[in-house]
C-alpha cells in the first residue's frame, strides 16, 4: 500500500483494531511532560478519546530493546524439558510510535543475538510476529543528537508501519508484508493522500531536523566521521578519570541504552525448582562485571569501566560489526545522576585525538 | 530450537583430592559432550550457578569428563562440599581450543603453574595420543610448594615416560622436596636446548605467572605468535553474547580462550 491518510477520529478505530490482534503499547506524556511507554487497556470505552497517545514527539524514556532482550527472562525451567527452547504462548505485541534512535539500536541487538555460531532462541521468538509502528520525531529535546551518529530523526528500518504526524491526522505507510497486510485488512478507515500531505510531512521533518542540528551546533558535538581511533589513541587519556569522578555506579546508563546488550545468567531456587535459570540485564559499570573467582578483575577501577563502555560502543562494534553502538538518543546522560554526558566525552576524545595528531605532524 | 542456555544433567562419579584446595571431579553426563582439548565448558551446580572450566581429561575419552577445580569462588566453594553421586549439569563445549594442527612437526614447550596444569593435562594427553606427529613434548611445571602440586601420581608416571621431557619446580621447598626450587621462570632459559625457530609454547597458570613467563619467553627469543596463552576471563554465557569476557576486539569465550600473544599484546586488562 502506498501512503494513506488516517484522520484523528479514525486513529481510535485503528488502535482498537490493533488491540484485536496485538498487545498494544504506546507513548504517553506524564504529569511532568516526560514521555513513557505504557500498555493500552484494549479499548477506549464509550466516549473515550485517544488524546493521551503520543505518536510524534521524541523517544520515550524506556528503550525499545526491553521487548526483545527483556530485563529478566526465564531461559531454563527444568534441564530436561528446556533442551528445546520453550515455545512462548505470549500474545504478539505492537508498539506504536517507535522512534529511529530505538529502531537503529536494534542493529546492535540483532547483531549480538541473531549472528554468530550461537543464536538466541528467546530473542528470535521475541522478534517474531510482533508489529512495530515507527513514527517521525516532530521535535527534538535538548538531549537529542542522532544526526551526529549519521542517524535520521525519522524511521529508516526495522519497522512494519510508519506514522507521520500531520496537523489533522497521520500519514500512514506499510513497509513489511506484515504491516501491509494489516493495513489492507483495515483499508476502509484510510483516506487518500495528495501532495499537500507529503509537503506537510516534509516540512515537519525538516523543522524537527533543524532542532537536532541546532542541539549539535550549540553543544559543539562532533560528527561520527571524526570518531575513528578516538578510543585507540586515548586508552590512557586522563579524560576517563576526569569524567568518571561523579559516577555512582548505578548502571542506569546501561539499562536505558538501546544498544547495551550485556546480561548475566542467574540460577534461582525461588520456585522450589533448582533447575531454573534467568537471563538478566547486566551493567558494565558495576565493579564485579569483569571479575573472576579468586578476585582478579580486568577493570578494577571505575575509570576503566567508563573507558570500557566507550570502547565497546565506539571501537569494538565498529571493528566487529561495522557500526557505532550509539544512536544519539541521549538517554544515558538524561538518566545519569552524575551528569556524565556522552556528548562531552566524545567532544573531549575527538579534541584530544586531534591535538595528538597535530603534535605528531 | 536448541536452547544454548540449558545444560545437560549429569553426576559426579568420583572425586580426587589433588591438594587441600584443588579437587578433580570425574563426571558422567546423561548425554556425552565431546570436546577438543583447550575448549571449555560451563558447569552448573543446580540452584547455585555455573562457572567455566577447561576439562583436564583426554579428549579421546567421550563418556566421562574430568574437571580439576580450585576452591576460589561462590560456585566452586559449594562444589568442593559435594560428593560422588551428586547431581551437576554441564553445557558446552565452547571456544576454539588448542590449534593442534599448527603444533605438528614442532617442539612443543608446555609451561604450567598451579592449577593451570588442568587444561595442560588434557593437552598433554591429546599430544600423547598421536605422539608421532610432534617432534618433542617438553613440560615445565611450577607450583607454590610440594603439597600444592596437582596430579602427583600422573607426574610420577610422566617423569618415567620417554615420550615427554618433564621438569618440576616449587617456589618454596619443604623437608620432603629434593627437586628444583625457584619460580617457573627459572626453568625457561635460552639454553634449555629447544630449537625456538621450530617451537611453540603453551602457557597456562595464574595471571602473574602467565605475565612473567610470557615476558621471559619473549626475552629469550620466542616470537609472540608462537606463544599460546589461556585467558581466564569472566566467561559467563560462553556464546559470545553476554559481554563479560571481552578483551579488545575479542571475546575470550568465542575467540579464545587460547590466544597467541601477538593478538593480545597491546590490549589492556589481559593479565588481570
Amino acid at each position: 500500500m502506498k501512503q494513506k491518510f488516517l484522520t484523528k477520529d479514525n486513529f481510535k478505530i485503528f488502535v482498537e483494531a490493533l488491540a484485536g490482534t496485538y498487545d498494544v503499547y504506546h507513548i504517553e506524556k506524564d504529569i511532568h511532560g516526560n514521555l513513557h511507554l505504557v500498555r493500552f487497556s484494549g479499548s477506549f470505552g464509550d466516549g473515550g478519546n485517544a488524546d493521551n497517545i503520543v505518536i510524534g514527539g521524541v523517544r520515550p524514556f524506556e528503550p525499545l530493546k526491553n521487548f526483545f532482550f527483556m530485563s529478566r527472562e526465564k531461559v531454563v525451567d527444568g534441564y530436561k524439558k528446556s533442551e528445546e527452547a520453550r515455545n512462548d504462548k505470549r500474545k504478539p505485541f505492537c508498539i506504536i510510535g517507535v522512534k529511529n534512535c530505538d529502531l537503529i539500536g536494534m542493529d546492535t541487538q540483532d547483531f549480538v543475538f541473531l549472528q554468530g555460531d550461537f543464536k538466541d532462541p528467546f530473542y528470535i521468538k521475541n522478534r517474531e510476529n510482533n508489529l512495530i509502528i515507527g513514527a517521525d520525531c516532530t521535535y527534538a529535546i535538548d538531549t537529542c543528537f542522532c544526526h551526529s551518529l549519521g542517524i535520521e530523526h525519522y524511521p529508516q528500518k526495522h519497522y512494519d508501519i510508519l506514522l507521520s504526524t500531520l496537523e489533522k491526522g497521520y500519514l500512514i505507510e506499510g513497509r513489511t508484508e506484515r504491516g501491509l497486510k494489516f493495513l489492507e485488512r483495515h483499508s476502509g478507515i484510510f483516506g487518500d493522500v495528495d501532495e499537500r500531505y507529503i509537503e506537510e510531512r516534509d516540512h515537519i521533518r525538516k523543522h524537527a531536523g533543524e532542532q537536532v542540528d541546532e542541539n549539535i551546533r550549540k553543544n559543539n558535538i562532533p560528527h561520527c566521521s571524526e570518531f575513528g581511533e578516538i578510543i585507540k589513541v586515548n586508552l590512557e587519556s586522563p579524560i576517563w578519570e576526569t569524567e568518571v569522578k561523579t559516577c555512582v555506579e548505578c548502571g542506569s546508563c546501561n539499562v536505558v541504552c538501546p544498544t547495551c546488550h550485556c546480561f548475566y545468567l542467574a540460577d534461582s531456587t525461588a520456585s522450589g525448582n533448582k533447575e531454573v535459570r534467568y537471563k538478566m540485564w547486566d551493567a558494565c559499570m558495576y565493579k564485579r562485571f569483569a571479575s573472576v573467582a579468586g578476585g582478579a578483575n580486568a577493570r578494577p577501577h571505575l575509570w576503566m569501566r567508563l573507558r570500557n563502555r566507550f570502547e565497546k560502543k565506539f571501537d569494538f562494534f565498529p571493528d566487529v560489526a561495522g557500526f557505532y553502538a550509539c544512536t544519539g538518543c541521549g538517554r544515558c546522560f538524561s538518566g545519569c545522576p552524575a551528569k556524565i554526558d556522552i556528548r562531552r566525552v566524545l567532544k573531549n576524545l575527538v579534541a584530544e585525538k586531534n591535538a595528538k595528531k597535530a603534535k605528531n605532524e | 530450537m536448541n536452547n544454548p542456555y540449558c545444560p545437560v544433567k549429569g553426576r559426579i562419579t568420583d572425586i580426587i583430592e589433588e591438594t587441600p584446595v584443588i579437587k578433580t571431579f570425574k563426571l558422567k553426563l546423561d548425554k556425552n559432550i565431546p570436546f577438543k582439548t583447550g575448549q571449555f565448558v560451563e558447569m552448573t551446580v543446580p540452584g547455585i550457578g555455573e562457572a567455566p572450566f577447561t576439562p583436564s581429561s583426554n579428549p579421546k575419552i567421550e563418556d566421562t569428563m574430568d574437571l580439576t577445580i580450585m576452591k576460589a569462588g561462590r560456585v566452586t566453594s559449594v562444589l568442593h562440599g559435594m560428593n560422588a553421586g551428586d547431581e551437576i549439569a554441564v553445557r558446552g563445549p565452547y571456544g576454539a581450543g588448542y590449534p593442534l594442527r599448527d603444533f605438528e612437526g614442532k617442539e612443543i614447550l608446555i609451561v604450567g603453574g598451579g592449577v593451570g596444569l588442568a587444561p595442560l593435562r588434557s593437552l598433554i594427553l591429546a599430544l600423547l595420543n598421536e605422539r608421532k606427529k610432534y617432534k618433542r613434548v617438553v613440560v615445565k611445571y611450577g607450583s607454590r610448594s610440594p603439597k600444592d602440586i596437582v596430579y602427583k601420581n600422573l607426574i610420577k608416571e610422566w617423569a618415567g615416560n620417554k615420550d615427554l621431557e618433564l621438569e618440576v619446580t616449587v617456589d618454596v621447598r619443604d623437608e620432603t622436596w629434593k627437586g628444583n626450587v625457584g619460580l617457573i621462570t627459572t626453568l625457561v632459559k635460552r639454553d634449555m636446548g629447544i630449537d625456538m625457530a621450530n617451537s611453540v609454547v603453551v602457557v597456562c597458570g595464574p595471571p602473574i605467572m602467565m605475565k612473567f613467563t610470557t615476558f621471559k619467553l619473549i626475552d629469550i627469543g620466542y616470537e609472540p605468535r608462537s606463544i599460546h596463552l589461556s585467558m581466564e576471563k569472566n566467561m559467563s554465557c560462553g556464546l559470545g553474547k553476554c559481554g563479560h569476557c571481552r578483551i579488545g576486539p575479542y571475546y575470550a569465550c568465542k575467540d579464545g580462550p587460547v590466544f597467541t600473544y601477538d593478538k593480545l599484546s597491546g590490549l589492556h586488562g589481559i593479565w588481570e
